[in-house]
Formats: structure tokens, C-alpha cells, sequence
């Protein structure tokens, strides 16, 4: 069993694996650069190792890392999602620093992270993919493969990098000219993103759903589903809001976790994982890839199935079994995931750091706040922009809707753009009550963005008393 | 802390069985025609702009709200006039919001306002258009309608009149009364035969005492001529007490068969509005008139509400307090006592304020013997001044040129002399043409508003960068610079009315730990506690806790001008 777990992350997702780790009487360790010394993640630990002057370097630093765990006398490390997550090099560092790395093996990520291998090992099992090529050449004969595709298999065609990931590193196309432009330039960007230029080209799927599968799988064999859910929401590829389960038909829901399930086994699968499908307007679903981490909106499988995602992870990587069985798990009700960031939606979503002066949240039955914050905060521009994450659960859609509503209207937050009143807005919107939306959503929904920022009336007030006490007197009275 | 008058000693029912609001126009009036007593109606709309600039908040009305609506008023007058202007510019309260308050806080009484013909609740005259638009969006909440029209040109009237009466709302045609050899019993009751034209039978007729004029016998004996010639035409009096007079008017109006009369609180205390209802219904006592359907104890929890209340609007009372028995010379109307005096003031006139009213009752003669009534007493007052700053008629103000042009209407008795059109119209007037051929011209007609509701809408948009909502334009289309104002202020500040008097007129800096409590119109309490002021060079930082969150404000601020806390 671990006894210290360090976890190489910050934010929401550092405190929510701390929460199962203490819950386990696992003794957790933070890290920080000191550009984010002030961050909550900290507060939560049991201890905190100050990782370097930061920002976003020492976070990205394996042997820093490894080094501050050795330390503190770590046995574990969790890597969250993002920062070192899917470099295989981190958990191979672990296991020849002797740490347990909570997270699949490095040959595993290697595998899945290459889009290539992993479209392989799913068409072995009979997954089908979006029409697609191998990884390009590059120069003249990458052009004219791309050429052929478009002329086999016509537009929209998307152009991925082959180590992307998380809706980054893809371009769609529509036409020839498009295409030979944006290969060079889908390359140059990849290389600048990732250290790789390698690309791939696929079919574009035309109003397709994002739905992907939650995994899990131990060192015994033993492998699970947690179900489904439906990821459709997203802007620039970026996921905004997600849901579980994904209300697919039962049939299609089946064939997508039990296919999802085999191709773990064949992969040889460990720890959490998520395989991601795109599914057409006919409910075809096609490979699209696979998370080898665990992903930010885990938080609504955990709603509807009651399993501790985490939990099962420090179990898994201290070697137990799972601690279920695929007919332990049964998916009951409705849950949605949104990320409450500090970002202005109208000026295209651009971050708005600054210091939080009031945070106040909802609460009450079925809200569940993954939160990153506190009142006085500041937040950093160094980071990524997350307030809070909401999750919500309802016995069924409408319910957990309503509750979603009732959940935004209870936060307070003062001092930052937040992206509350843009999620009220859609929870607002008809086709988003009515289930009518696929990945075309935000795009096809500008009108959301007319919203109202609303203040709260009492500061508004407050600032008036504000004016009063500093000008001696009542401008707008006399 | 405000006390809290808890209501324990007095009867919470209204004695009067019927609910005027839920009847028809046509049945009220069919009531008060039949009636075999008095009504009162409470205008704390004109004791609020006679005695206090204008100035009573919401919040008082709305303390005062439920006892006032257990006495059995007939009406209750909070919009219209100057009103609608100073809510938006001095109150920061949305005029129709204010109406939505007072009435789901005075269910039983009916609403009424005070509206100035073809000039609304403004200055000058409005496009057919933009009245009838105005008239729709506010007859929504506002049961009664006084209309008067300074030069009691009738067809000034008719557009308002007409969507009042679409709207099944009560209409109260108005005679502005005045005194002098031409205002004869034989001129008003021509002008009433010509509302009657106008209107139809199913009105209340008003009689427009603006200016405190008139003997108790001279108002008696014009009712019993109205009565004589238009038995069936119910009559409500509206007085003010400028002279001290006004009860024995009231009275004597009563006892010659008006159906209603306007009072205020005694509360109030009121110098150039209304006469108290309490002291009215005293005397009437006397003269055998049983205050039957009224609450008396209702009247009295009503007033000691408002006296305690009265404290927070000291300042806006006027420089000269007490009963003016020269009113009956200078004519000055009771709702323009209170700027009148302020304009004086700011001028430095107030010193030499009988020279300015001899001068008036000069220009008043000059001009046609008219009502000083809104927008009137405006054009006459600023004209008084004015003569009395640059010499006569020296810096005519272009209110007076559209009053002479006949964009108001026609002088009702006799037109201003040739002096005065010629000093007034060729002002400044660079084309070289004479009085009398600009009067011949077409430059003496009306300008047609060229601007339609669509435009202004549009024009909003470019203020505000979003479309208005139809109350927000109809405000826009009357008062377009200072709607926009209040609307920013309005989004920067919220609704301010709910805070206080004490609050919202204070002067000085808060000391640490000043809490700030009020309750908002949902019922919710709130509460904001000032924790710590610090003053820096240029910016005042404020802590407070709002509803127990704490935050911090930094306002601007030149140090210098600062007044000390």
C-alpha cells in the first residue's frame, strides 16, 4: 500500500487526489513553484516541497519532480491530467527512481499517445475508425497522399498531429487549397506545440457527438467500464461541458463500452484511462483516441456510478485487484460537468486574472465543487484560468438542468470575468434543455455570447456607500 | 436604527366596502356621481414637489404605504407632474418602477397621476406619437388621470384624454382656475361644455387650483355653476394651501357638491401643497359632514410615520416656511414653489425674492393673464427672473418664443402687446424679419417631430448598445438625455432606492463599524457594515462587509474636495 502519495500537480485536481488519498490514510505531499505559492492545492496537503522559481518550467521538470519525492520520502507520485500526465518518460523515471507511478505504464502511453498505434490496436478489435491515413511524409509525397485522401474519401478533412491530444494540434479543411496550406502549416504548429511535427490526416465527421468511455483497469486483468459520457460542447476542440451519461441508445451504449473494454485488454491497459469516439447523426461511432490520465470530467462518471475514480487508481497502482466487478457498476441518474473559469467568453475567452474578492458557491443536493480558490486569491496569469469545477447530479436530465441552473445562479464571484453568466446562457438555451447538440454547438450558437453580466445588486449598493464615504456626500442626490 | 411603528392600536380594515380597482372606469365614476359624501385623494406627489423639491423617496412612500392604504382614499397621486423628471434625475428610480412598488404596496387604492396635456410630464409639446405611447405604457399602473393644460386649450388635451379612455382608465379632464375679470364662470363653463364634447359624460371633472387663488365663496360659487349646467359631471377639487386658505376652499367646494378633494398628511406639514385631511374632515364635521368610509386612526399612524420620516428631507425644504398670503398677487403655482426658490437662491436672488414676484405678477398680466402652471409657470417664472437680471424681456428664453409663436396653444383673453413680440421674436434674429411677419410665416408653425419612435430606438441602441425595453423608450422619447443617465447609473449602482434617506442625502464620511441595514422589496433583509476607510493621496479606499461577504472599493478622489467626515 502507498504511504506518501506526492502529487505532481497543482489546482482542482491536485486537492481532488488528495481527498482519496486521505481518505485511504495515504499521507500527500504538494508541489510548488514558487510563482504559485499562494495557490490552495498547498493548503490542502499534509506537506509541500517548493519545486523551483517557476512558472510552468519546474511543474514540467521530471527530475525535479522525482527528486522532491525522494525527499520527502514519497513512494507514489500521481501526475493529475495535464503537465507531465501523458510523457511516458515520467513514469519510467519513477520506476527507476523506485516510486510507484499512479497512471499507466510508459509503453502504454507511448502506444496510446501515438494515434497511429492506437487506431491499430483498435481496428484489431474491430472498432471502427474514421477513414484516416498512417502518419504523412513530409514535402511533395505527404501532399499528394493528402491529395488522394481528399479525393477518395471528399471534405471536411481534419489534419491531426500525431501527438496531440485534448483537441489540440488538429485543423479542419474544406478544400484542396486549404489542405496543401494547412498541412505545412498543421506541421509547424505541432512541432511548436508538442516537439513533433509528425501528422496524420482523417475523415471529418459532419454534426458529430463527442462520447468517450471510462476504463479502468487493473495489474490482474481485470478490466471495467464506468460507462459513457457525452463531450459534445466544446469550443476550439476544448471541451466545455460534459455529461453522463452520454444517452446513447442502449444498444449503441453497450457495443461502445464493450468494444472499449476489449481493446484495453488487447492493449494490455493499467490504471484509468479513456477512449474517445466520435459518433455520426446514424449513431455509427468511430475511434478517435485514447486519455491515458485521468480527465477533468471524471467527476461525472464518479456522480452517476458512486465510484471513486481516484480511489481505484491508488488501488490499481499499489497493485490491489479493483475493488468492483463490470456488474458492480450501474449508471443511475444524470450528471454535468462545467468548468467555471476566469475568462471573458466575449473577448473569445481570453483569460482575466486577478484577485478573487468574493467567492461564494452553491451547495445543496446533488452540487458537487471540484474548487481551486479562495476568496482573496489571486490568480495567477501564469496558470490555466479554473475557478471552480461544477458538477451536478440529477435523477434525471431535466432534474439535473434545473439543478445546474439553480447551482450557477448560486455563486457569487466578484473581482474576475467569470464564464457563470455564458454557462447560464446555455443552460437557458432550448436546444441545450432539449438535448440538441453535437460539436457544432458553440459555433452555431453565437447568440450566447449576448448575455448580461450581471452584478450582484448589493455590491452595486455597497459601491454607491463606497462613493458616498469617499466624496463626502452623494453625487447623484444632489 | 429606524423605529419601527408597529401597527397594534387601530383598525387594519378599510371601512369602505368597495374596491374601486376592481371596477371599471365607467363604474367608479358611476359611484362618485352617486356618492352622497366626500373622497379624499392624497397627493403626496405635489406635497413632495411644492415642499420638498421634489425630493420624498420611495422609501417613505413605502413606509407609509400600508396605513395609507387602509384609510379609504380615493386616489393616491405619486406620478406625474415634475415627478417623472426628478425621479429619473435626482432620485435614480425608474418612474415605472416606482409605480409597480406603490401599487402592489397600496392594493386597495387607486393610482393617480398628474399629466400636462400634450406636454406630458415635461416642457414642451410631444409628438401624437410619442403621447399616445407614453399614455399606453404608463395607464398600465396608473389608475387615475388628472390632465390639465396651462392654457386650458381643450384640443391639447384630446390625445391624452382619448388613449385614457381606451385604456379604461379614469379620466379627469382639468380646469386650471384662476382669478382676475376674465376668468369668468361664463369662460369655464364654455370650457367645460368643450371637454364635455371632447370626453363624453363619463369623466370627473377637475378643477385646477395651482395657485391658491380664489375666496372659499368664489370656488363654492363656480362648483354650484359647473353643478348647475352639468348636474351629472362629478367634480373633484384640487387646491393648494399656499395662503393658509385652502380648508375653507375645500370646504366651501364640498358643501357646493365636488365629490373629491386633495389633501396631504398632516405629517407633511405641508406649506405650499395640500391642506391636511385630518383638519379638513374636522371641520366638514362641523358643517355636518360625517367622514364616513374613512379610517381616522389610518390617517393618524400614516402621519407619525411621515414625521418621523420628515427629518431626512430638512434640506429640501424651502427657505421660506409659513403660509404666503401673497400668493393671491404673484400667482406663483404651489408645485414650482420649491425650484422656483432654488433657482432663486443659486441666481442670489433670494434676497430680493418680492421684486422677482412683483415682476411676475407683471409678466403674468403682459402675457395674457394664463395659468402659471406647469410648463407656464416655468416660462413665466424664468421671465420674471430674467427681466429682473437683464431688463425686461432683454434675454427672452426660447420657451417664451414658442409660447408667443402659439406652439402652446392661443392666448385664451388677449395677446401679449406688439413690444413685447417684437423684443421677444426678433432676438438675436439674424435674417432680419419682423415680429409680425415671423407670426405670418411659416416659421411660426410647430416643428414636426421628425424623429420617430423607430429612430429614437435606434439612436438608444448607440447610446446604451442595446435596444430598450417599451417602458425605457417611452421614457427615452420624453426626457432622452436623462433616461440614458439613469439607465447607466442604473446598471453602475443598481436600485438605490432601496437604501435609506438617511443614507442616500448623507453628507460626511461613515464611521468604522457604521452599519447600513435595509430591507429590499422581496421582503429580503440586507446589510452592509462599513469596517474600514483608508484616504490616501488620491483614492479613498472603503471595506465593507455586503451580506456578510467583505469587499473593498477604491474610489477616485481629489483629496482637496473632500468634505470632511
Amino acid at each position: 500500500m502507498i504511504e506518501k502519495l506526492l502529487v505532481a500537480n497543482r489546482g482542482e485536481i491536485a486537492i481532488r487526489i488528495m481527498r482519496s488519498a486521505q481518505e485511504l490514510g495515504i499521507k500527500t505531499v504538494a508541489v510548488y513553484e514558487e510563482t504559485d505559492r499562494f495557490a490552495m492545492h498547498i493548503t490542502k496537503a499534509d506537506e509541500a516541497v517548493c519545486i523551483g522559481p517557476g512558472p510552468r518550467k519546474d511543474y514540467l521538470d521530471i527530475d525535479r519532480i522525482i527528486h522532491a519525492a525522494k525527499e520527502v520520502g514519497a513512494d507514489a507520485i500521481h501526475p493529475g491530467y495535464g503537465f507531465l500526465s501523458e510523457n511516458p518518460e515520467f513514469p519510467l523515471k519513477c520506476r527507476e527512481a523506485g516510486l510507484i507511478f499512479v497512471g499507466p505504464p510508459s509503453d502504454i502511453i507511448l502506444k496510446m499517445g501515438s494515434k497511429v498505434t492506437a487506431r491499430q490496436i483498435m481496428e484489431s478489435v474491430g472498432i471502427p475508425l474514421i477513414p484516416g491515413t498512417k502518419t504523412l511524409p513530409p514535402g511533395n509525397e505527404g501532399n499528394e497522399i493528402a491529395l488522394d485522401f481528399a479525393e477518395r474519401y471528399g471534405f471536411p478533412i481534419m489534419i491531426k498531429a500525431v501527438s496531440g491530444g485534448g483537441g489540440r494540434g488538429i485543423r479542419v479543411v474544406h478544400s484542396k487549397e486549404q489542405l496543401i496550406q494547412g498541412l505545412k502549416l498543421a506541421r509547424s504548429e505541432a512541432k511548436v506545440a508538442f516537439g513533433n511535427e509528425e501528422i496524420y490526416l482523417e475523415k471529418g465527421i459532419s454534426r458529430p457527438r463527442h462520447v468517450e468511455v471510462q476504463i479502468l483497469a487493473d495489474t490482474h486483468g481485470n478490466v471495467v467500464h464506468l460507462g459513457t459520457r457525452n463531450c459534445s460542447i466544446q469550443r476550439r476542440h476544448q471541451k466545455l461541458i460534459e455529461i453522463a451519461p452520454s444517452f446513447l441508445t442502449p444498444l449503441v451504449e453497450e457495443r461502445i463500452c464493450e468494444s472499449s473494454v476489449k481493446a484495453a485488454k488487447v492493449a494490455g491497459y493499467v490504471n484509468a484511462g479513456t477512449i474517445e469516439f466520435l459518433v455520426d447523426e446514424d449513431d455509427n461511432f468511430y475511434f478517435l483516441e485514447v486519455n491515458t490520465r485521468i480527465q477533468v470530467e471524471h467527476t461525472v462518471t464518479e456522480m452517476v456510478t458512486g465510484i471513486d475514480i481516484v480511489r481505484e487508481q491508488l488501488r490499481i497502482a499499489a497493485g490491489e485487484p479493483l475493488s468492483i466487478k463490470q456488474e458492480d457498476v450501474s449508471v443511475r441518474g444524470c450528471a454535468i460537468e462545467l468548468r467555471i473559469n476566469a475568462e471573458d467568453p466575449k473577448q473569445s475567452f481570453i483569460p482575466c486574472p486577478g484577485v478573487i474578492e468574493v467567492y461564494q458557491s452553491p451547495g445543496g443536493h446533488g452540487i458537487r465543487l471540484d474548487g481551486a480558490v479562495y476568496q482573496g486569491y489571486e490568480i495567477p496569469r501564469f496558470y490555466d484560468s479554473l475557478i471552480v469545477k461544477l458538477t451536478v447530479y440529477g435523477f434525471s436530465w431535466n432534474e439535473a438542468v434545473d439543478r445546474l441552473r439553480r447551482a450557477l445562479d448560486g455563486f457569487n464571484i466578484v473581482g474576475v470575468k467569470t464564464t457563470i453568466p455564458y454557462y447560464k446562457a446555455i443552460v437557458d438555451d432550448p436546444d441545450f434543455r432539449n438535448r440538441q447538440f453535437d460539436t457544432t454547438y458553440i459555433d452555431s450558437h453565437p447568440e450566447l455570447l449576448d448575455y448580461r453580466e450581471a452584478e450582484d445588486e448589493m455590491d452595486k449598493l455597497a459601491r454607491l456607500i463606497a462613493e458616498i464615504n469617499a466624496y463626502g456626500y452623494n453625487p447623484h442626490a444632489l | 436604527m429606524l423605529t419601527v411603528i408597529t401597527l397594534t392600536h387601530f383598525s387594519k380594515k378599510r371601512k369602505e366596502t368597495v374596491v374601486f380597482r376592481e371596477m371599471s372606469a365607467k363604474e367608479v365614476i358611476d359611484y362618485v356621481r352617486n356618492y352622497d359624501g366626500y373622497f379624499l385623494t392624497n397627493n403626496e406627489r405635489d406635497v413632495s414637489q411644492s415642499d420638498f423639491k421634489g425630493r420624498i423617496m420611495p422609501w417613505t412612500t413605502l413606509r407609509a404605504a400600508p396605513t395609507r392604504d387602509m384609510v379609504g382614499y380615493f386616489a393616491f397621486e405619486i406620478s406625474g407632474g415634475a415627478s417623472i423628471h426628478v425621479d429619473l434625475m435626482k432620485k435614480q428610480i425608474n418612474p415605472f418602477e416606482k409605480l409597480r412598488l406603490v401599487r402592489k404596496a397600496m392594493p386597495n387604492t387607486l393610482i393617480q397621476t398628474g399629466c400636462r396635456s400634450h406636454n406630458l410630464f415635461g416642457y414642451r409639446p410631444y409628438s401624437e406619437e410619442t403621447i399616445r405611447a407614453t399614455v399606453r405604457a404608463f395607464a398600465k399602473y396608473v389608475d387615475v388621470w388628472r390632465v390639465y393644460d396651462f392654457m386650458n386649450h381643450i384640443p391639447n388635451m384630446k390625445i391624452v384624454g382619448e388613449e385614457v379612455q381606451k385604456a379604461g382608465r379614469i379620466l379627469v379632464p382639468s380646469l386650471c382656475f384662476g382669478t382676475g375679470p376674465e376668468h369668468s364662470n361664463e369662460f369655464y363653463l364654455e370650457k367645460v361644455q368643450e371637454i364635455v364634447d371632447t370626453f363624453g359624460p363619463d369623466i370627473i371633472l377637475g378643477i385646477k387650483n395651482h395657485s391658491a387663488l380664489g375666496s372659499f365663496e368664489r370656488i363654492a360659487n363656480l362648483v354650484e355653476a359647473i353643478k348647475a349646467e352639468f348636474p351629472e359631471i362629478p367634480i373633484a377639487y384640487h387646491g393648494h394651501n399656499t395662503d393658509g386658505n385652502d380648508l375653507a376652499r375645500m370646504v366651501a367646494a364640498i358643501r357646493a357638491g365636488a365629490k373629491i378633494v386633495e389633501v396631504c398628511d398632516h405629517g407633511f406639514g405641508a406649506w405650499y401643497s395640500q391642506a391636511p385631511a385630518l383638519s379638513l374632515i374636522q371641520v366638514l364635521e362641523d358643517h355636518g359632514y360625517s367622514p364616513k368610509n374613512i379610517n381616522i386612526d389610518a390617517i393618524i399612524q400614516s402621519s407619525e410615520i411621515i414625521r418621523y420620516e420628515r427629518r431626512y428631507y430638512a434640506a429640501f425644504e424651502s427657505p421660506f416656511r409659513g403660509v404666503d398670503p401673497l400668493v393671491r398677487a404673484h400667482k406663483l403655482t404651489g408645485g414650482a414653489v420649491s425650484m422656483a426658490y432654488e433657482q432663486a437662491e443659486q441666481l442670489g436672488l433670494l434676497s430680493r425674492i418680492q421684486e422677482v414676484f412683483e415682476e411676475l405678477s407683471t409678466v403674468i398680466k403682459e402675457l395674457g393673464n394664463i395659468w402659471p402652471v406647469t410648463p407656464g409657470s416655468q416660462i413665466l417664472w424664468s421671465t420674471a427672473v430674467s427681466n429682473i437680471l437683464y431688463g425686461r424681456y432683454e434675454q427672452p428664453s426660447d420657451d417664451l418664443k414658442r409660447l408667443l409663436l402659439g406652439h402652446y396653444g392661443p392666448f385664451p383673453f388677449y395677446d401679449p402687446p406688439d413690444w413685447i413680440y417684437k423684443k421677444v421674436l426678433e432676438h438675436k434674429r439674424t435674417n432680419g424679419k419682423r415680429w409680425y411677419e415671423i407670426l405670418q410665416s411659416k416659421d411660426r408653425a410647430k416643428p414636426e417631430d421628425k424623429e420617430g419612435i423607430e429612430s429614437c430606438r435606434e439612436q438608444f441602441r448607440e447610446e446604451m448598445g442595446r435596444y430598450p425595453s417599451e417602458e425605457e423608450m417611452v421614457l427615452y422619447l420624453i426626457f432622452p438625455r436623462d433616461t440614458v443617465s439613469y439607465l447607466k447609473f442604473e446598471e453602475r449602482y443598481g436600485r438605490t432606492w432601496l437604501l435609506p434617506p438617511d443614507i442616500w442625502f448623507h453628507t460626511g464620511g461613515f464611521p468604522n463599524g457604521k452599519r447600513i441595514t435595509f430591507t429590499d422589496d422581496s421582503g429580503k433583509p440586507h446589510i452592509i457594515d462599513i469596517v474600514s476607510t483608508q484616504v490616501l493621496d488620491n483614492v479613498v479606499k472603503t471595506s465593507c462587509l455586503v451580506d456578510y461577504h467583505f469587499k473593498t472599493y477604491s474610489v477616485p478622489v481629489d483629496a482637496k474636495k473632500r468634505k470632511a467626515g
